[in-house]
């Protein structure tokens, strides 16, 4: 009841953004998809094959994907997901630092972690709907029989989730980056850093169980990290 | 029961005196008569904007100085003025105060004559109560 | 003797070298309204937040209800009621909807009847956004939001700051509605004394971190006087006398003001000096809370006269 009422708070309160980001993509993704002139030229490039799945290879992802399109609307949400990671992150926890209501929301009959676990449920909720959903939702559109001449391949769906998940990691960075109470604004900017790193060392990748690993292991440090930071912060 | 008191915040005179005074007051001028009742202490706190033990603590002096009577459950009334004395530390106050007055009419340049003329003109205000006062003690 | 709501035990807080807070030692009982004085800066906020547990202290402790600050518990969370200070608010949210949010949290206890009354009295529809509101108007969405709850312990930051004399006023209504339940408590710091004389009973005042006073209302204002004391020739220069806060002196004339001295402990003096007579000059809470809370060695901001 609680937790409901926090989570559906922080949804409301990004749901601007979500709506911004849900409805580049399916504008992207659906320009993307019936744009068959725009793209037929690359067909008939050479393609070889590569077995590997590495997001790093975006630039050669037409080497990997037979059709461009959904290559394409990947680029855009190598971008859009990250952003909307900076902008969640903002919305969550710097914003209230300017508005200052982090004393209103604070004394709640309510654990602390709580508090924080509704943000962070409110923020993969949100990446989950208004981006994974849409992605998804236009993988499974492109591949409607008769649609695009070549089928999209199964990769280019996890490429962009991936994308998602990175995005995960740069909210994760900014809400480090506002829970910190360094002085400095460069040692401040510590978490944020961290996690723009960590997304361009994961998207260099190419290698699976490397994409998953170096996922895993900066989303469980920031995310420790962040607990850490909001529950002895003082505010 | 009709007493509309105004008390003023931020004066030198405390809350609860300021409602002593009023009521006591109001009581020597015979606008409170033997028998009235008293607003109820949260009533009046509530109407007045003030904390209830203010009030609370107004009504104790009263009763203490004889003017007024508590009846639990039931409230506090004007007591009967046969039962109201004044005691050496009233009698002080008292006197101080009228010191205070006539140190006043004096700086004023009022003369003896004067000022008696005044205080019996003012003295007709109280006249239903202190009569009343007389005819009881005979 | 009354249970303890709210204390502290040499509650310190320093933010770099500087002490925010040194050494309070609080108690405040239940059923009283409880003022809390101090000049700007003096650490009444930085008191309240430590009360609450949003910050930690750095030496010392604070318990509300009985359980300490560092770890209050949902529970005892749901029975105090909070109104911060500027009255901050979630600005996207109508009134609407920011009831539906405070009253998620206060399930079996909201008062919804009481909340509607206070936003139609207030000429508010719940239908506004906050940003759309003046800082009254918040504020006033503010009180409602922490009263109708039915908190058992009420503690108030600054509630009035800036407020014009009508919702000041409303506020203290406020408060006094919610004193006369059962078993009620109120903490609320303010500036404005004359707000303060009207409800608390009792006073807290608070000096560059440092507790001065924590007493009942009617104490203070008995204990916090002048006495003008006319002497026939000259008027010592040097004045042995506890209590004795600070004086003024001019040839004949000595203008004390002391705390905690008595009549007779004044008479006495005045016989020892050889005093003429003497006065007390009643005083109201401002001037009272001005003399009790000015340095030692002050002098008037503007000097009128040379002599």
């Amino acid at each position: 009841m609680r937790f409901l009422a926090l989570l559906r708070k922080e949804l409301r309160e990004s749901l601007p953004w979500l709506l911004l980001a849900g409805l580049l993509l399916l504008g992207v993704g659906l320009l993307a998809v019936h744009s068959e002139a725009r793209f037929a030229h690359m067909r008939h490039q050479h393609w070889s094959s590569h077995s590997g799945l590495g997001p790093g290879e975006i630039v050669n992802v037409y080497d990997l994907v037979r059709s461009p399109h959904l290559a394409w609307v990947a680029m855009w949400l190598a971008f859009i997901a990250p952003g909307l990671g900076l902008v969640l992150g903002v919305c969550h926890f710097w914003v209230p630092l300017f508005a200052r209501t982090w004393s209103f929301l604070l004394h709640r009959s309510t654990s602390r972690m709580s508090i924080l676990g509704a943000k962070l449920a409110a923020a993969i909720l949100g990446l989950l709907i208004s981006l994974g959903l849409v992605w998804t939702g236009l993988y499974w559109y492109a591949c409607r029989p008769g649609l695009l001449p070549i089928p999209e391949p199964i990769q280019i769906l996890v490429v962009g989730w991936i994308y998602i998940a990175v995005g995960l990691v740069v909210y994760l960075g900014t809400a480090l980056s506002a829970l910190s109470t360094a002085r400095w604004y460069t040692t401040r900017i510590f978490g944020l850093a961290f996690a723009v790193l960590a997304a361009f060392v994961i998207l260099l990748q190419w290698h699976p169980v490397w994409i998953i690993a170096l996922m895993v292991f900066a989303i469980a440090i920031l995310f420790v990290q962040t607990v850490a930071a909001f529950l002895s912060r003082e505010f | 029961m009709a007493l509309w008191m105004q008390i003023s915040s931020g004066s030198e005179s405390p809350i609860y005196q300021q409602l002593v005074e009023q009521i006591s007051g109001a009581i020597a001028r015979g606008e409170l008569r033997t028998g009235d009742k008293l607003p109820a202490v949260r009533a009046l706190a509530a109407e007045l904007v003030i904390n209830p033990n203010t009030v609370a603590r107004a009504y104790t002096l009263l009763e203490q100085s004889g003017l007024v009577t508590t009846k639990t459950g039931s409230g506090t009334f004007v007591s009967d003025p046969a039962l109201r004395h004044a005691d050496a530390a009233q009698i002080n106050v008292l006197t101080e105060r009228m010191d205070t007055l006539i140190g006043r009419a004096v700086n004023l340049g009022l003369d003896r004559n004067a000022l008696m003329a005044l205080f019996e003109k003012r003295l007709e205000k109280f006249a239903s109560t202190l009569d009343k006062g007389e005819a009881e003690n005979g | 003797m009354a249970e303890i709501v709210l204390e502290t035990k040499g509650l310190t807080k320093y933010y770099g070298a500087k002490p925010a807070l040194d050494h309070l030692d609080l108690r405040v009982p239940r059923g009283c309204i409880c003022g809390f004085l101090g000049r700007n800066g003096a650490g009444k906020t930085t008191a309240i937040k430590l009360m609450l547990g949003l910050l930690t202290p750095t030496a010392g402790s604070a318990s509300l209800l009985g359980c300490d600050s560092t770890a209050l518990t949902p529970a005892i969370r749901q029975r105090i009621g909070y109104v911060t200070e500027g009255h901050r608010l979630f600005r996207w949210m109508t009134i609407g909807r920011l009831e539906e949010f405070q009253r998620a949290f206060f399930p079996k206890q909201w008062d919804s009847r009481l909340f509607a009354e206070m936003i139609e009295y207030f000429e508010l529809s719940k239908r506004q956004k906050i940003k759309h509101l003046s800082n009254g108007q918040r504020a006033q969405v503010s009180l409602a939001l922490a009263l109708a709850p039915n908190p058992e312990l009420l503690v108030m930051d600054d509630p009035t700051l800036g407020l014009d004399a009508a919702i000041r006023r409303q506020f203290l209504e406020g408060m006094i509605e919610l004193i006369m339940r059962q078993g009620r408590t109120v903490l609320f710091s303010s500036h404005i004394l004359a707000d303060v004389e009207r409800v608390a009973d009792r006073i807290v005042v608070i000096d560059k971190g440092v507790l001065r006073a924590d007493c009942p209302l009617e104490q203070f204002r008995a204990s916090v006087r002048k006495v003008v004391v006319h002497f026939e020739n000259s008027a010592p220069a040097d004045i042995e006398l506890a209590g004795l806060l600070h004086f003024r002196r001019s040839e004949r004339q000595l203008e004390l003001t002391l705390v905690g001295v008595g009549d007779a402990e004044v008479a006495d003096w005045a016989a020892r000096a050889g005093a003429e007579r003497f006065d007390f000059v009643e005083m109201n809470l401002e001037d009272q809370f001005i003399e009790f809370t000015a340095s030692p060695h002050r002098r008037r901001l503007f000097q009128w006269e040379k002599a």
